[in-house]
């Protein structure tokens, strides 16, 4: 419904109609009184009637040019708008018959304007097919009330040539009585008439031209097909026909509701699964992503997957009567994947700028973005689950589908929602994302102001007018940051959005990693942004245990390279990793790291990834700060830390193999050592972190957990 | 005796959280929207895209949809369709001055009664049993058709009730032998 709260009573916005009525039924009713019977007696008695009939004609256009609905659309839902505020783009465009057109974003109405349609001031309504508003009927002219109008003004010019005319030929009829009751009515009459008849005619004029070439006044006034062609148009006669002869419009407003009879009851059908589609979807320890994933996954992600080159045989099923939810986890995951590459290709900038609800906590559609880039990360699973976290808390009210111990392998997931909930899983994705996101968000660019970085230049306008690269990129204070990751975490949807979100979050959690830890011994290793009081206990215990080791004992290159390919099975040599870890710090703030990394290393929590892996997994234009929002604490540390450091953090991680929770951490920390991460990532079972014989340059094999062997490419 | 007892027990307990989850299973709660576009490609014509969302690939067999959302264009097709009826309809607005829409509506609004009735039908047979919903667009402005995707609150929420049962059960076995 039209927005009523601002509407006051201004009697100046009726002045125009009231004196168009009242010239309109004034002058008619005196020349009807004063003229029209001597004209019956002197030509015709038809000719009062032909006037009554056109006269009556104009009067009912009148009323329905002024009293219809022209096409008011309704105001969005809530749910509709289901991004992030202020990553949405201010325009999407569409191809109407070959012709890029551009919907822009109505803030009020809060949905992209259709074709053609216009956000009327005056009126406070997007109207559709929006010609003008009319101070004459005081009234939206659009796509409903088009013809009225258009009628309204041919018989209004038909009525005041009637007028003028008869008028006229009354006085001939009576020159010698020219100062006569009757005809000096009649005169003034035709004054008032020949007065109107010129602007009159002349808007009739204009809008038979544009009704001829199927145009509005809004697209002529703003000259939008000035030198182009007008898709709109179906030629001349299929244009007038279109105006004239189609029924009318439905109105969208007032419509009476009807009851929803349905009952949806639960068990619901689902349709068969062909083998083909099965995502085989394992949380657990040496548990392979989907791989259906992998498949399904449009060329981005695909291509740009590290896994793509090196992707490790299945690992043993897991235990599935863990996961109850598990084919709903699936089929989410997997449509998360068509999603992604089917979306992919539209305009990805634009969903980066997404704004939503700020206050919007229960965003029904899934975050398109959210998902996508996730999965570019090392291990399908952790998109996967964060896509299916993302997807599930759609709904604040939506019970986690997932149980407590199909999330702890989960690298993100460990890392990135504990901290944010306690307990309750509803702090789902895209409520950490989409809300606790844009409210991090929204406080960090009040604060951040109008920063502007190397992404200005790329930033587009976005649907609440700030320039989205730029609060993304710019670092918050410890503040901003503090309650920024207190909160539900402000992680981005995942995808296009993600890059620059982790690469400020990076540069947050830089900010914040100083204060918080207290690096001891070299290499000073920046505290984990990960909140030690609500993780696991065995991540924690683990966390405690690296950073003793870090600090103690100096990094062996075969005990770096052991534990760091025990650890996620992704690590290189340190000697090979040197180099590559170097060039791929940079690649690291690109990588979607899966999950926080337990240790605040800054090198060291990094998805370590071959470059070009990287940079085709990662599938943002931006080379550096764009690391997707899981690689938080990834991106961080790519960006913080020099390429000598992980190898301690290689070293640390080997003892943390032993908690099966800890698969993901250590994935995290082998990326971080920013070596390239295999599928699945799931390090070596505990107390087994074998280690194949590395190969430099090459693919580097590494057993993991239930003998799963791991192909990594370094 | 020992191994009756926790059996007797465990049907105890068994039966009350099936009375438990019986109730939950009647339950079900709206998880997400997905939102089918207009399809403008042709125009300002009213038609929406056919493409096959991926939040319901699980959920409903992907013709079935492609039917439903050919069937909804075909019915706009149909009442924005410039023939002789709606010139005759138009006509006869003109002599009465619009009065005949006080009584009559329009050719647009029988079709839209039309696609109500289609749309409820769809729902019945074939989306409501797949936990779906679909939404008249018109309540939309025509702009989106709504999908609702509903989720069994049950089996979603069966792993924490799994657990939480596990200590039921222990707390159920408890009150089960307290009660003998």
């Amino acid at each position: 419904m039209p927005a009523e709260s601002g509407k006051r009573f201004k009697p100046s916005k009726y002045v125009p109609v009231s004196a168009a009525a009242i010239f309109l039924v004034g002058a008619t009713t005196l020349f009807f009184a004063f003229t029209c019977p001597g004209l019956s007696l002197y030509v015709s008695p038809a000719v009062p009637i032909y006037n009554a009939v056109i006269f009556l004609f104009v009067l009912a256009n009148f009323s329905m040019a002024t009293f219809m609905d022209p096409g008011i659309f309704p105001r969005a839902e809530e749910d509709e708008d289901k991004e992030d505020d202020f990553r949405a783009p201010l325009y999407k465009t569409v191809e109407i018959k070959g012709i890029q057109v551009r919907m822009k974003w109505c803030a009020t109405c809060r949905f992209y304007r259709p074709p053609r349609c216009s956000h009327c001031s005056v009126c406070d309504n997007c109207v559709e097919e929006f010609d003008h508003h009319c101070p004459w009927v005081n009234n939206c002219i659009g796509r409903r009330n088009y013809r009225y109008f258009f009628l309204f003004l041919l018989s209004l010019t038909a009525h005041i040539m009637g007028v003028f005319g008869f008028g006229l030929l009354y006085i001939l009829y009576h020159m010698e009585e020219l100062s006569g009751v009757c005809t000096a009515v009649t005169m003034a009459v035709m004054c008032v008439a020949g007065l109107f008849f010129i602007p009159v005619a002349g808007l009739t004029g204009f809008h038979v031209v544009l009704v001829a070439r199927g145009r509005t006044t809004n697209e002529q006034v703003t000259g939008k097909f000035r030198g182009g062609v007008n898709p709109f148009t179906n030629g001349c006669c299929n244009n007038v026909s279109r105006v004239l002869c189609s029924s009318s419009a439905p109105r969208y407003l007032g419509r009476p509701k009807r009851e929803q009879t349905v009952v949806i009851r639960p068990p619901f059908l689902r349709p068969e699964i062909s083998d083909g589609q099965v995502a085989v979807k394992i949380m657990d320890n040496g548990i392979q992503g989907e791989l259906k994933r992998t498949k399904s996954k449009g060329s981005l992600e695909v291509t740009e997957s590290q896994s793509a080159d090196a992707e490790p045989p299945p690992p043993p099923k897991p235990d599935l009567s863990r996961y109850t939810g598990l084919r709903t986890h699936l089929s989410l995951a997997t449509t998360e994947d068509s999603l992604l590459s089917k979306d992919n290709p539209p305009t990805p900038t634009m969903y980066k700028y997404r704004p939503g609800y700020s206050s919007s906590s229960t965003s029904a559609a899934i975050p398109h973005s959210s998902s996508a880039k996730l999965s570019r990360g090392d291990s399908l699973k952790e998109p996967a689950s964060i896509a299916e976290s993302s997807r599930h808390p759609s709904y604040r009210s939506e019970p986690s589908l997932e149980p407590e111990s199909f999330r702890s392998p989960t690298f993100g997931k460990s890392f990135h929602f504990d901290p944010l909930s306690s307990g309750s899983r509803s702090s789902s994705l895209k409520s950490a994302q989409g809300t606790g996101f844009e409210m991090g968000q929204l406080q960090s660019i009040r604060s951040e102001g109008t920063t502007s970085t190397s992404y200005k230049s790329l930033a587009n306008q976005t649907r609440n007018g700030s320039l989205s690269y730029d609060s993304l990129l710019t670092p918050s204070d410890s503040p901003d940051f503090e309650s920024v990751q207190a909160g539900p975490e402000p992680d981005p949807p995942l995808g296009y959005t993600s890059p620059f979100l982790s690469a400020r979050l990076a540069q947050q959690r830089e900010a914040e990693r100083h204060p918080r830890l207290v690096p001891a011994g070299p290499p000073p290793r920046e505290p984990s942004p990960v909140r030690y009081d609500n993780l696991s206990r065995h991540i924690v215990a683990s966390l405690q245990e690296r950073e003793k080791l870090l600090r103690q004992s100096p990094p062996i290159p075969g005990r770096e390279e052991e534990s760091g390919l025990g650890d996620s099975g992704i690590q290189s040599t340190p000697g090979s990793g040197h180099a590559p870890r170097t060039s791929s710090s940079s690649d690291d703030s690109k990588r979607s790291p899966l999950g926080k990394t337990p240790l605040g290393r800054p090198a060291a929590p990094r998805f370590g990834k071959p470059e070009g892996l990287r940079g085709r997994g990662l599938g943002s234009p931006e080379p550096a700060p764009t690391a997707p929002y899981l690689g938080r604490s990834m991106s961080y540390s790519s960006q913080k830390t020099p390429s000598g450091v992980p190898e301690t953090e290689e070293v640390a991680l080997q003892p943390l193999l032993a908690p099966k929770d800890e698969v993901q951490l250590k994935t995290a920390y082998s990326k971080s050592n920013g070596q390239p991460k295999t599928l699945g990532s799931a390090s070596p079972g505990p107390g087994q972190p074998t280690l194949s014989s590395p190969t430099r340059g090459g693919v580097k094999k590494v057993s993991g957990v239930g003998g799963t062997t791991y192909e990594i490419s370094v | 005796m020992a191994t009756e007892k926790p059996c007797l027990l465990i049907e105890f307990v068994v039966s009350l959280e099936g009375h438990n989850l019986q109730e939950l299973r009647r339950s079900a709660s709206l998880a997400t929207k997905v939102f089918v576009q207009r399809d403008y490609s042709d125009g300002t014509i009213c038609q929406f895209q056919t493409k096959f969302p991926p939040e319901l690939d699980s959920r409903i067999e992907r013709q079935l949809f492609e039917e439903t959302v050919k069937t909804l264009n075909n019915f706009y097709a149909e009442a924005e369709k410039i023939g002789g009826s709606s010139y005759l309809e138009g006509c006869l607005a003109c002599a009465t001055a619009y009065f005949i829409f006080l009584c009559m509506e329009t050719h647009y609004e029988k079709v839209l009664k039309k696609i109500s009735r289609y749309i409820q039908e769809q729902n019945e047979k074939i989306f409501a049993p797949r936990g779906l919903l679909l939404t008249d667009p018109v309540e939309r402005g025509m702009r989106v058709i709504e999908i609702s995707i509903y989720e069994d609150r049950c089996s979603s929420g069966s792993a924490s009730s799994g657990s939480s049962s596990s200590s039921g059960s222990s707390s159920g076995g408890g009150g089960g032998a307290g009660g003998r």
